[in-house]
């Protein structure tokens, strides 16, 4: 008995020492099965979501004509499904550089509230085709031609907040309630003068205008996809090749600095890569004003890293889950409540939410 | 070899910050920069780190103007610290110290990396502490982690803008004994801002004493701790005593500053 009682005290000794000499690394072991977790749980839901958005696309919409027991052939199936990967494709891949682009923003303002599209860049999107339709007349190639006015807008955007974000994250960097602020009363100039455009403007145009800046993924041309995936896919290729950069310049710009980041040069770089990412997507499906901070807030909760690798896949996953799975929903209810309707309740909610808890801490 | 050679730095149109400065570092020693609130300490460092460019004159490291050097060959020879130490970012020492190995690695250590790391932790007795979170250790802790940081990116100089702030007595002379060590053991050439002339005196192998934007005297504690020199540098009457060999200042008004009422 006292024998078998030493025995276990040994055994415990030795476990006891066997847990202090891991403790070190059990923290490191457990991030790594929460990482993998959050990846495997993300992988389901966005094939869950494809799957809806693609059932949405073909067999729902061919209830009516099943119901009336006409046999749908192979052929007709598969020009359904072949109308909707063009849009699925614009949706996955404006949702991945939305994602991505507002983490590398909100990495080189040193915030956690802001994205683009929050200090006005929606705004310029929409002065910009309002302003193209007021000055050239809707029936204007400018407009009218989806490649052209889709390229047109995208340069415009590009070079505007190129010179909008630069100007402002150089007179005031590291100071959100001053960028908030700026945006705020940037994206107020920018859209009172574009209603005023919209009042003096003739109806017909009114409504073109009206169409071509909300988010409809239905009318996205086909064409033009194809075209803009190279540069979105260019965008998140390069801004990705810089995650160890980013990793230390959360740090801030002086610590970066001193790391040896050229701070300058990157910011640069970012600005544009920012600007080309965010007018890209933005013109390819309209604005979508809080999925970037969603979709990165989201990502942070989940991984609690800093690290930018898995920080950008895991957000740019949850983007283009909430925006195909929002999609296909609102294809099942037949449009009666617009995607970003429910993106921007989510999303605003969640801005609340962050905004009272950094506060408080 | 760090020379500063007639740096003019001015902010906005005429307000100069640095007028004239002109300084050869002195190797593997400490040299401690003093001056009032405004008279060019923080700029002269941050222009000597090339922080802030130069806008006229230059600084050479090796004879080389540091504006024409990649900002990470620089940040394998200058390391520097600010003043503040706020991170956005929630991470571990070991993450922190890590960082220090970027210029070196990029931000993939390799076996050398890691070694350095650990070497660096070590050196400043943060072994155990390496999982913990920045932001639940003490302010000394955590500019120990920094200087482990520093110690990591394994730089000849090393810049301190004010590393005592915010520190209390017992972890500022901690961390001044640790800063030493860095000269003594390991041949560091250290450059500081300091506040506390007292510090300077005890801690600094060579004192540069600034004033609005000039250098009013820069040597050995005993020629720069004297009431001579200090009192138009601070605009303040001091009163130096020597206490071991070291001067040791005192600034508080002698006449209005009255005895205890209790001992007489």
């Amino acid at each position: 008995m006292a024998e078998n009682y030493a025995g276990a005290k040994q055994l415990w000794h030795k476990f006891q020492l066997f847990a202090a000499s891991s403790g070190t690394s059990s923290r490191a072991t457990y991030s790594r099965k929460r990482t993998v977790m959050v990846f495997v749980v993300l992988s389901v839901l966005l094939v869950a979501a494809t799957a809806l958005y693609l059932y949405s696309r073909t067999w729902a919409r061919m209830q009516p004509i099943i119901q009336l027991g006409i046999p749908v052939s192979p052929d007709a199936f598969a020009n359904i499904l072949a109308r909707a990967i063009p849009h699925l494709v614009a949706m996955v891949a404006s949702a991945v550089v939305l994602a991505v682009v507002s983490l590398s923003f909100q990495t080189i303002t040193q915030s956690r509230v802001l994205t683009p599209s929050m200090i006005g860049f929606d705004s310029v999107f929409v002065g910009t085709q309002t302003a193209l339709v007021f000055i050239f007349g809707a029936s204007h190639l400018l407009f009218a031609n989806p490649l052209v006015n889709f390229f047109v807008s995208a340069g415009v955007m590009i070079v505007i907040s190129f010179f909008m974000f630069g100007f402002i994250l150089r007179s005031s960097r590291n100071n959100t309630v001053f960028l908030l602020m700026f945006g705020l009363v940037l994206s107020g100039i920018i859209s009172s003068s574009t209603r005023y455009l919209q009042i003096i403007m003739n109806q017909s145009e009114f409504f073109q205008v009206q169409a071509a800046t909300s988010v409809n993924i239905n009318n996205i041309s086909a064409d033009l996809v194809w075209y803009v995936l190279p540069i979105i896919m260019a965008v998140v290729v390069v801004t990705l090749l810089r995650h160890r950069k980013f990793n230390v310049m959360s740090l801030g710009p002086q610590q970066a600095k001193g790391l040896g980041v050229a701070y300058e040069r990157e910011l640069n770089i970012n600005l544009i890569l920012i600007a080309v990412g965010m007018s890209v997507a933005t013109a390819l499906i309209g604005p979508l004003t809080f999925l970037g901070l969603l979709a990165v807030n989201a990502a942070r909760e989940l991984l609690k890293t800093y690290k930018h690798m898995p920080l950008f896949i895991a957000s740019s996953m949850i983007a283009t889950f909430a925006l195909v799975a929002g999609q296909g929903v609102m294809e099942l209810l037949r449009g009666a409540v617009p995607v970003t309707v429910i993106i921007n309740l989510v999303g605003c909610t969640y801005i609340f939410y962050l905004i009272l808890k950094e506060n408080r801490v | 070899m760090i020379q500063v050679q007639n740096i003019v730095q001015s902010y906005g149109r005429d307000k100069e910050i640095l007028k004239d400065v002109s300084l050869t570092v002195r190797e593997h020693e400490i040299t401690a920069l003093i001056g009032a609130n405004g008279a060019g300490k923080s700029t002269l460092l941050s222009v000597m780190t090339n922080l802030v460019p130069a806008q006229s004159g230059q600084v050479l490291l090796h004879g080389q103007d540091i504006r024409n050097i990649k900002s990470n060959e620089l940040a394998k020879h200058i390391a520097f610290l600010k003043q503040s130490q706020q991170l956005a970012i929630r991470i571990t020492v070991n993450d922190l110290v890590e960082f220090g190995r970027f210029p070196h690695c990029g931000g993939k250590l390799g076996d050398e990396d890691k070694r350095k790391v650990a070497e660096a932790l070590d050196y400043l007795n943060m072994g155990d502490m390496a999982e913990k979170y920045l932001d639940k250790i003490s302010g000394g802790q955590r500019q120990r982690a920094f200087i482990a940081m520093i110690l990591a990116q394994d730089t000849p100089y090393i810049f301190l803008d004010e590393p005592l702030n915010n520190l209390d007595i017992r972890y500022s002379v901690e961390m001044m004994k640790n800063v030493q060590r860095l000269v003594s053991a390991l041949g560091k050439t250290v450059i500081v801002v300091l506040h506390d002339i007292n510090f300077a005196s005890a801690y600094a192998h060579h004192i540069v004493a600034m004033r609005d934007g000039k250098i009013a005297k820069e040597g050995p504690p005993c020629e720069v701790v004297t009431a001579q020199v200090l009192d138009p540098v601070f605009e303040h009457k001091f009163h130096i005593i020597d206490h071991d060999g070291k001067q040791v200042s005192l600034y508080y008004d002698h006449d209005e500053a009255s005895a205890c009422k209790f001992c007489g």
